[in-house]
């Protein structure tokens, strides 16, 4: 555990042992002792000129009157944030590739295609005025479209609720 | 980890109920705190009962802390305040606060405008701890001593003091381990015997 304590010391400690070195701290009084002695060591060694005596005692005694601090976790807060943001990445995300495969799918319009198109549009125009009133008429047989079938049978009618004269 | 994040995991410790986290910050900040305290504070007795004040405050106030700035930074500007109320409440005018920067709280290092606190008796206690630490560290393998210096004193990270060394990583957190617990050996009758009284 000291060589932890010492690590730790230097920030050179992973998160996970961190946890458990605190949790020994906090059973082994010789440990918080050895933690208390490395700092000392530490300070002695930056700065030699002043080093006053150790109040912790005092401070720990004093605390002992004070209230058990208790605070909502910020790391709860943190994860509940980061979980909303990585759910809306992940939307966004999977519109992105919604959106770049419609894309994909959609054949490119080859120019010499598009012109050939631009140059029939008079022809279908011509032919379309003729042929609407054919389609107008067959409409109903047409497979794409069943509501449209079925419209033709419908008769609009109105109901009168108006006594008859007697 | 860095040592930001072990200040932030003992702060969401005592935010959970857990005091002793709290004593291991006390033990690691006091000298510190002590230090930038004395600064506004000049007798020695009424900077240890600030300094005591100030941690009391911060302990109180630790629900609201959320990380924001470093632990320190926090404490630093804790410290500060309790000691300009202290000295206006006893009617003394504080030092200005332009030579006391929040930045200036990560990296203290001025010694030349400290305070001695200059009780005999508190004198030779500090002058006996730091003799047997110095002593200790002069009676080190060369190895040990300059790893321990490398990373005290410079500041250097382990892969660094690795690279200037020209050794493994691991060899470097052994031999500043094997330092610190050398020193701390022969450091420990002291501390024992003045326990509960100075140190």
């Amino acid at each position: 555990m000291k060589n932890n304590i010492s690590a730790l010391m230097d920030g050179e400690l992973f998160e996970d042992e961190t946890e458990a070195l605190f949790n020994g701290l906090k059973r082994d009084s010789e440990a918080h002792r050895d933690w208390a002695a490395y700092h000392l060591i530490g300070d002695v060694l930056r700065q030699p000129e002043y080093i006053h005596r150790d109040i912790s005692g005092r401070v720990r005694e004093l605390m002992q009157r004070e209230p058990t601090v208790l605070a909502p976790r910020i790391r709860g807060i943190t994860q509940k944030v980061r979980n909303v943001a990585l759910s809306a990445a992940a939307s966004l995300m999977a519109l992105g590739v919604v959106a770049w495969m419609s894309v994909q799918i959609t054949p490119e319009t080859n120019p010499q295609l598009a012109m050939q198109q631009t140059n029939t549009r008079p022809v279908s125009l011509q032919t379309q005025s003729k042929s609407n009133d054919y389609i107008m008429a067959h409409q109903e047989f047409s497979p794409s479209n069943d509501m449209n079938g079925g419209a033709s049978y419908i008769r609009t009618v109105s109901y009168g609720s108006e006594e008859k004269p007697q | 980890m860095a040592d930001r994040e072990v200040d932030q995991q003992l702060v969401e410790r005592v935010q959970r109920g857990d005091k002793h986290a709290f004593d291991l910050l006390v033990a690691k900040y006091q000298r510190r705190l002590g230090r930038l305290i004395s600064r506004f504070v000049r007798d020695p007795g009424e900077a240890e009962d600030v300094t005591q004040d100030a941690f009391i405050k911060a302990y109180r106030a630790l629900p609201g802390f959320r990380g924001e700035s470093a632990f320190y930074t926090w404490l630093y500007r804790i410290g500060i305040n309790t000691a300009k109320n202290h000295l206006l409440a006893n009617k003394r005018r504080p030092p200005t606060s332009t030579l006391f920067d929040a930045e200036e709280s990560e990296s203290f290092e001025d010694a030349g405008l400290l305070q001695e606190v200059s009780t005999p008796e508190n004198e030779l206690m500090s002058k006996q701890v730091v003799d047997v630490v110095q002593s200790s560290l002069q009676q080190l393998p060369e190895d040990l001593r300059s790893a321990l210096t490398l990373r005290e004193i410079e500041g250097l990270s382990y892969e660094e003091i690795a690279s200037v060394m020209n050794c493994p990583v691991g060899t470097v957190r052994s031999r500043i381990f094997r330092a610190r617990e050398a020193i701390a050996e022969n450091l420990r009758p002291l501390l024992e015997t003045s326990k509960g009284n100075r140190w």
